[in-house]
């Protein structure tokens, strides 16, 4: 009859991002016992990036199951899972090898419940550290969200934050289709504050962070932090920037990006991934198309990624993606009405 | 190319305008700013300037043909232009007929504009001009071709439409409606010599500052007192109003000019709004925020006694709708209504604020909603409301999420800082001071993100 008070009072603690997401999965594991990780050393090992950590000894090797080095067979192995009806989450240890999975995300993953009439689900979340800034080097630090976003069937988030990154992955754990979490490698050590025991951060919800009038930046993953900072030194400079966190980029939050741009009138994109084709380029065009359009004042500035591999030398790995200074130049640009 | 001139958007429900009458034949000279032609709506009869200098030709909507607004309704073509062929269907009656709204009409006209054999060595290139500078001068029916742009190349923001609108009064018909457009800073008072936060105070539609008289002597003496007076109010500018927003920028404006490290703001009714606008969008720099009776919670407000007001002109008309404000009508002295018609004997200040309530309160609907940002706001805030308001609704507060502070003062009208100004100093000093004891740490957010 009544709620349990443990939900409701939760304690909030300081965790770092990569614990945020092994209390979810924890929490997850111990409320629903269909659910199980997949992925290549995330037993003992604990995970590429230490995000499993010790589950394996609280939940045993039945539940926590180390996968061969194939993410194909890794992927397909999820994805029939997920079909017999467990809640499987499968990881990758860079988001690059899900070019290696594509067959079993895109055609098999995505696709199933379409081809069989509703008759089948695949709840299948799959996890990709992504991003540059680690020194990795080109086949390590890519920015693939854009891909998976282009594909019916499929979700995809992207949480720039501990307390999104457990709530999204909650939320994830519910949906009964694929849903594809990006997670930013800068931020496993983030600390931020995150509630204990079960709550989830809606798909599809925008989280507006920081609120202004002069310029909307809509940011993703990374981006987000840098972006308040860069808001921070523009409010000293008299520019009061709005700063909106997509943390889902299919589906789109239209709305909260709509609203913003017809109160500030200027739209500026900063995502890390390619510049061209990517979801600068989907957000721009949501707002052409929209009702925002006949605020805009000027023209819409999208700041992505360099149109070339990520390079390994870090001052190029740095020139690569936009950085605090970049966004600032952009923003003082957009609203001094240089552009 | 010739320049078109369209029938324009005059006040905020127009959709149609009726062609009264044409002061320049076809064929004629005309001067750009001399009078081209007279419309009628609903309201009024106006005239409209021509937006260019040339000769008129093609004129498709006759004396007496009503057409949607932006429709093109005749051409001017420079004195060295050959006249192009006339655009078909030439009667304002087709015009209507293939068009129903404004929206719609651009297109299928521009698609019959007259050709010109010179078009390219024409002055009149087109212009370039952001998505938000051609609504601007679409809903005032200005052409952007008498607007020079301030951005690169040349081009037109919202920011030139919105000076040409000031420095040439406003649309062509604000000077028919008996005031003229001002430019200029909204005027701030100072008040008290205390060294604290200051506390802004807004007054409410049809007040000025003076409205805080007899509340100013209960109020905390450390704190020196800004008293704002929205524009055609008091001494500040009749600054043309597009819209609420519009009003809550010169607000903001006002409060950036005094470079504040923070404020305390007090807000009354159409002020209680834009208290909550300001703060909604400079969160940092509010310590407090207390909203007297605020507009912008709910939809409901009587327009009977705010139009009342704004027409009165002698003191027996503007008497009975005093008293409507509060709940004890006895208060309204002899010599209170003799000094509120003082202040309101200027017939242009009047005019002025009887369209600023047809702008901000169209059909007696209070046409923006202000709920959200209620919501979003964290300084410490609380809501003033006497149970006898006849004007907004006092359960409009009953909106309001529940971690804000409520006072519901009884045998209360609309008006508590003048009919119980010993009541509610002690609730505006008490917020103040919590506000400066406990200032909330306003960093993060419950998701660890900078607010």
């Amino acid at each position: 009859m009544s709620m349990p008070l443990r939900e409701t009072h939760s304690e909030v603690r300081e965790l770092s991002y990569a614990e945020a997401i092994r209390d979810g999965l924890a929490v997850a594991m111990e409320r629903d016992e269909r659910v199980i990780l997949m992925g290549e050393d995330i037993g003992v090992y604990g995970g590429a990036f230490q995000v499993s950590g010790d589950l394996v000894h609280r939940f045993g090797e039945d539940r926590v199951v180390d996968t061969p080095i194939s993410e194909l067979g890794g992927a397909g192995i999820a994805v029939g899972a997920a079909l017999t009806g467990l809640r499987p989450v499968y990881e990758f240890q860079f988001s690059d090898f899900a070019t290696l999975a594509m067959e079993q995300i895109v055609n098999q993953a995505a696709k199933l419940r379409f081809m069989l009439g509703g008759a089948v689900s695949v709840p299948l979340v799959m996890r990709f550290p992504a991003g540059s800034g680690t020194g990795a080097a080109a086949q390590h630090s890519q920015s693939l969200e854009a891909w998976f976003g282009h594909v019916p069937g499929l979700k995809v988030c992207q949480a720039a934050t501990p307390h999104d990154a457990k709530g999204l992955l909650l939320a994830a754990l519910e949906d009964p289709d694929p849903v594809m979490l990006f997670e930013h490698k800068l931020l496993y050590k983030m600390k931020g504050p995150v509630p204990e025991g079960h709550y989830t951060v809606p798909i599809g919800q925008a989280h507006l962070c920081r609120r202004g009038s002069d310029v909307t930046i809509v940011a993703t993953a990374v981006m987000v932090h840098r972006s308040l900072a860069a808001a921070e030194t523009l409010a000293e400079e008299g520019i009061e920037a709005e700063v909106i966190d997509l943390r889902t980029i299919r589906p789109l939050d239209r709305k909260t990006v709509v609203e913003s741009v017809a109160k500030t009138s200027r739209l500026m994109v900063v995502y890390e991934a390619v510049k061209t084709l990517g979801i600068g380029a989907e957000v721009s065009a949501m707002i052409a198309e929209s009702e925002a359009f006949d605020y805009l004042d000027a023209p819409i500035v999208r700041l992505g990624g360099a149109e070339a591999p990520i390079p390994y030398s870090p001052d190029l790995e740095k020139a690569a993606v936009p950085q605090e200074p970049d966004i600032l130049e952009a923003a003082r640009s957009l609203v001094r009405g240089r552009l | 190319m010739p320049v078109e001139v369209i029938m324009p958007k005059v006040d905020m429900d127009m959709t149609r305008g009726r062609v009264a009458a044409w002061h320049v034949e076809e064929g004629a000279a005309v001067a750009a700013g001399d009078p081209l032609f007279d419309i009628e709506t609903d309201k009024a009869a106006m005239e409209v300037e021509s937006p260019a200098s040339g000769r008129l030709h093609h004129i498709r909507a006759a004396a007496g043909a009503e057409v949607a607004i932006g429709t093109a309704i005749a051409w001017i073509y420079a004195e060295d232009e050959a006249v192009g062929d006339p655009p078909t269907g030439d009667t304002a009656t087709t015009v209507d007929a293939q068009i129903d709204s404004a929206e719609d009409a651009a297109e299928p006209m521009a698609a019959q504009h007259p050709r010109s054999s010179d078009a390219l060595s024409s002055s009149a290139k087109k212009a370039r001009a952001t998505p938000r500078a051609r609504r601007l001068a679409r809903d005032s029916g200005l052409s952007l071709s008498v607007i020079e742009g301030s951005g690169p190349r040349g081009r037109i923001g919202g920011a030139d439409v919105e000076a040409h609108l000031l420095h040439s009064g406003g649309a062509a018909t604000e000077t028919m409606q008996g005031w003229q457009a001002e430019a200029g800073p909204l005027v701030v008072h100072r008040a008290g010599s205390g060294t604290r936060t200051p506390i802004l105070l807004i007054h409410g539609f049809a007040g000025d500052a003076d409205g805080w008289q007899k509340l100013e002597p209960y109020l905390a003496p450390d704190h020196p007192r800004l008293k704002l007076e929205l524009p055609g109010h008091g001494r500040s500018p009749r600054r043309p109003v597009e819209s609420f927003r519009g009003l809550a920028r010169m607000v903001v404006e006002a409060f950036d000019r005094e470079d504040l490290p923070g404020a305390h703001l007090v807000g009354h009714s159409l002020g209680g709004a834009l208290a909550l606008a300001l703060a909604d969008v400079r969160p940092k720099r509010i310590a407090s925020l207390s909203l007297l009776a605020p507009a912008g919670l709910g939809p409901e407000i009587d327009g009977r006694i705010l139009s009342g007001i704004a027409r009165a002109g002698r003191k027996n008309s503007l008497a009975p709708w005093l008293r409507e404000l509060v709940h004890d009508g006895s208060l309204i002295s002899a010599d209170y209504v003799a000094a509120a018609m003082r202040a309101r004997q200027d017939a242009a200040l009047r005019a002025y604020q009887r369209d600023l309530a047809g702008t901000l309160f169209p059909d007696t609907t209070q046409s923006f909603d202000l709920l959200p940002a209620l919501e979003r706001l964290r300084m410490p805030t609380q809501i003033i409301w006497g149970r006898a308001d006849r004007v907004v609704p006092w359960k409009q507060a009953l909106r309001a999420p529940g971690r804000l502070a409520l006072h519901l003062l009884r045998e209360v009208g609309h008006l508590p800082q003048i009919e119980t100004p010993e009541d509610l100093a002690p609730l505006l000093n008490n917020l103040i001071r919590l506000a400066e004891l406990d200032r909330p740490p306003m960093t993060l957010d419950a998701k660890g993100v900078a607010l």
